[in-house]
């Protein structure tokens, strides 16, 4: 009776491991962090809150709004940890977040780095910068491209990388900054940036999916250039030693204001409100130093070699604008680039 | 008067199953089982193609015969595809051929080695490519090579790499089941060697070779991993799918790139089906039979033994890149060693250690009985629509993986049956994606087995249970162990449907492994590969001790371990 036999014996097993599996209360959370950098806070979380268990799934910002929209009906997260507010910003349009006005947080951080309504609040403050690999300008003998302009030299063609503007929020702020320096229009596409980013996506040698991998790409010298958020480009490239240099586009460049929202619907809203004003915490901030973010908390430590608004020419870009066409500016990129 | 022969053939069938209430019930359940899980995704992917809202827009449809960035990845799929195909069945059946037909040593050696893709996500190959022949890999530098790994030509390495061992485990079971008393004829009656194989031993792996060649190209149509990791902008049909549907969920866009995903993989599985199927696959008979010929000539042997090495070196490099890549503490530039990155696939990957178990350990024995039985249905009874109950449990053969993704979330998301978020869709997934490898083993083997050993039970008295379970099973044991090894394989390095399916609640260790490739942690993503393999390879010994018990030492060796 052989059947009857593996039947038992993966019964057994199966009994087994439900019983291993039984826990206590539990958070579920959507994470834009890179796997690596949100363990550290979850890790930090589960310490000051023994009681509290996290299941956590790292996503790109954008892949986290399409699985919240996915769920809506039946939502299974509670909690968006991290990411760039255009995507949040798109999710509180879409009437897929729950407001958390009464959170201290929300109550003393600046108005800029909110939704009025408290649909989602700032966790940092980011700004895109070009990471070149060092080996690769001095054999090619290039200077490290240091505008906007600069990245459409032949010598870095096929050299780019960054993420795809649908998928990650790096990219996406990366677009959005390239539509406000280049053209005349501040917000959309207008005739010189169609150019633009026609000319721009033809120098790029792979897209990925999540914004932070060129750091590193670019840091082994797979590719040449990458366009990423300056504190990835410190944490990733930079303190780890590899041959790089990292500058600014002089015509300005894009920022981001790294969000959390509370889901609509989701199965833990009340646990997911203890992480939330953990989250803003002096405590929780603190551990920005690590990853070289500019903490909201005003009284949250700063590391060393962080890249503040003061270093950088930010331009002024309506990143609510840019949240609420996100879906018509990614249209508008796929027919300009013939990407998708 | 046709139909009134029709009607009575109807009836004695009817009469012929309610007679037998256990085929009856067993039939009747499989159908219902094909049906929700098979069949009526595939119905909602078209349906969410051409009636996006519920009437008839066919606006994506239209639109792909237009936009160049919605036709291209589909040109380049299957260019790849084709490429693979054609690289990956010729290099296997040199392989097969070397371990099957030679009197070559070491052939416990090599065929470990093929087997080294087929225990690991095959998109590892992917993540040694850019290691050793990125644009700053070992060899790129070693050799100051200037070429582009990021494209048509890394896909066709990595895939060939990562497919061929499953066109070597079918093609070495064909070479090694050829009758060799046919060949012998041949040589007897005055056949060259050369002229022996032309005429008789390539024929008769023909059928071997097209499934095998068919599989690779579905395989390699279907990848995923792979190309997100090093297509470059190569982009493909998978990767472009994912994107849309996962992306920007823009899902009837989606499901209108699966539905042309999905026309050329069905196409080639039908016409296999009907070129394989006028072919006779009874070898084996009950009766005693001689070993093998073996080509013993230098001729023959050298060129096959120095190819054999070359591969296995290639994956040998790749397979050892990646494990030193996984001890180093920043790969690339600080290759000091350290354990720091299992300490970390640990700590932030346990729970999905767990999880990936769990749903293996259920999926696994799941899946492989009711491929077995399936397999002994099609084969051995007559019952109404047995030919339908072939066809739709070997569809997903031919159903691309994402393909399979998409339509599980448009299909299980809302009710009658809601089960998006939890652990149940992806086992059902494993089960029905992995089911048609484990159906067409089981079919493969029921056929060399003569009907007349089952014959002898039941005219002894035996029913249609116990002849099953005394005679059927122990004679497919080999299929059955090496379909239960196959599901669990795949629940561990599997990646293409279930990343459609995946939730918080429950992760998978290829998912974390291709994130953290995505975010070019190579050295983290490097000790995750080998994790998994750890596990792959814990499982596969002890599943064959076990199962060895169960059998009472009548196992015979397993293929493809």
């Amino acid at each position: 009776m052989l059947n009857r036999k593996v039947l038992c014996l993966s019964l057994l097993l199966v009994a087994g491991l439900a019983l291993a599996g039984a826990a206590a209360d539990t958070l579920t959370l959507y994470t834009a962090f890179d796997a690596d950098q949100a363990l550290p806070y979850i890790e930090a979380f589960e310490a000051s809150h023994p009681d509290i268990d996290v299941e956590w799934v790292r996503l790109s910002s954008g892949e986290v709004y399409t699985r919240i929209q996915a769920e809506a009906a039946n939502p299974q997260a509670s909690l968006w940890f991290g990411g760039s507010n255009t995507s949040h910003i798109a999710a509180a349009k879409a009437g897929l977040l729950e407001p958390y006005k009464e959170s201290l947080a929300w109550q003393y951080i600046d108005p800029v780095f909110k939704d009025p309504d408290g649909l989602w609040i700032g966790l940092y403050v980011g700004y895109i910068g070009i990471v070149s690999n060092t080996e690769f300008l001095t054999e090619v003998g290039a200077e490290a491209p240091a505008s906007w302009a600069d990245l459409l030299k032949p010598e870095f063609t096929g050299e780019i990388t960054l993420a795809y503007a649908f998928s990650s929020g790096t990219a996406y702020t990366t677009l959005a900054g390239m539509l406000t320096a280049i053209g005349s229009s501040d917000v959309g596409f207008d005739a010189d940036d169609e150019v633009y980013v026609k000319a721009f996506s033809d120098q790029v040698g792979q897209y990925n999916t999540s914004g932070s991998a060129a750091a590193t790409m670019v840091g082994l010298g797979e590719f040449g250039v990458g366009m990423v958020f300056s504190h990835d480009i410190i944490k990733k490239a930079i303190a780890p030693g590899y041959p790089v240099v990292m500058t600014f586009p002089s015509e300005g460049t894009s920022y981001e204001i790294g969000g959390m929202a509370l889901i609509k619907g989701g199965p833990e809203l009340e646990t997911a409100k203890i992480f939330y004003d953990w989250a803003m915490s002096k405590e929780a901030q603190d551990l920005y130093q690590e990853f070289f973010r500019v903490p909201l908390n005003p009284e949250a430590e700063l590391a060393e070699g962080l890249v503040k608004a003061s270093d950088v020419n930010v331009l002024p870009i309506d990143l609510i604008w840019y949240g609420d066409n996100k879906e018509a500016m990614l249209d508008k990129w796929s027919e300009v680039t013939g990407e998708y | 008067m046709k139909l009134e022969s029709y009607r009575r053939e109807l009836r004695g069938e009817i009469r012929r199953l309610a007679r037998d209430p256990v085929l009856l019930g067993i039939v009747g359940v499989t159908f219902l089982l094909l049906a929700v899980f098979i069949v009526f995704p595939l119905i909602k992917v078209v349906q969410h193609s051409l009636w996006p809202q519920g009437t008839f827009q066919p606006k994506y449809f239209l639109d792909f015969f237009q936009k160049v960035y919605y036709w291209r990845p589909l040109v380049n799929s299957l260019i790849v595809g084709l490429l693979v195909s054609l690289c990956a069945t010729t290099v296997a059946f040199v392989f097969a051929y070397g371990i099957a037909r030679t009197n070559i040593r070491g052939k416990g050696l090599f065929r470990l080695i093929a087997m080294m893709p087929i225990v690991s996500p095959p998109f590892l190959i992917a993540l040694a490519a850019i290691l050793l022949l990125g644009n700053h890999g070992v060899i790129t530098d070693l050799l100051r090579l200037d070429w582009d790994i990021y494209g048509l030509s890394g896909l066709v390495l990595t895939e060939t790499l990562a497919y061929f061992p499953i066109a070597f485990m079918i093609l070495e079971g064909v070479l090694s089941k050829i009758d060799p008393s046919i060949e012998e004829a041949a040589l007897d009656m005055g056949a060259s060697k050369l002229r022996t194989f032309f005429t008789v031993t390539l024929p008769l792996a023909v059928p071997g070779i097209a499934s095998a060649a068919l599989l690779v190209f579905i395989r390699s149509l279907e990848d995923f991993g792979n190309p997100m990791v090093i297509q470059g902008r190569f982009r493909v049909l998978t990767v472009a799918i994912y994107h849309a549907a996962v992306g920007r969920y823009n899902l009837p866009l989606g499901a209108t790139l699966a539905i042309f995903m999905l026309l050329p993989t069905l196409m080639i599985f039908v016409v296999q089906k009907y070129y394989v199927a006028r072919r006779s696959y009874v070898t084996v008979t009950g009766k005693p039979s001689g070993i093998g010929l073996k080509s013993t000539e230098r001729h023959v042997k050298i060129p096959i033994l120095i190819a054999m090495c070359l591969l296995s070196g290639v994956i040998l490099l790749m397979y050892g890149v990646v494990l030193f890549g996984s001890f180093t503490r920043l790969w690339g530039f600080d290759n000091s060693l350290t354990l720091a990155n299992y300490a970390y696939v640990f700590a932030a990957g346990g729970q999905y250690i767990w999880d990936t178990l769990k749903i293996a350990l259920i999926a696994t024995p799941v899946g492989g009985l009711l491929s077995i039985m399936i397999a002994y249905l099609v084969v051995r009874k007559r019952f109404l629509g047995r030919g339908t109950m072939e066809f739709v449990s070997m569809l997903n053969f031919a159903v691309p993986g994402v393909v399979v993704g998409i339509g599980y979330i448009l299909a299980f998301n809302t009710p009658p049956v809601q089960i998006t978020g939890t652990a149940l869709i992806i086992i059902l997934v494993f089960i029905f994606r992995r089911m048609p490898v484990g159906i067409r083993d089981g079919i493969a083997q029921l056929q060399q087995i003569d009907p007349a050993i089952e014959e002898a039970s039941s005219s002894l008295g035996a029913g249609f249970f116990r002849t099953f379970t005394r005679v059927t099973l122990p004679l497919v044991a080999p299929a059955f162990l090496s379909g239960l090894v196959y599901i669990f394989v795949r629940c561990m390095t599997a990646i293409s449907a279930v990343i459609f399916v995946i939730s918080a609640g429950w992760q998978l260790l290829t998912v974390a492994l291709l994130y953290e490739v995505d975010q070019a942690n190579l050295a983290a993503a490097a000790a995750y590969g080998y994790v998994i393999i750890a596990i792959v390879l814990s499982a596969i010994v002890l599943m064959r001790f076990v199962v060895g018990k169960l059998f009472r030492g009548r196992l015979a060796p397993l293929r493809g371990e």
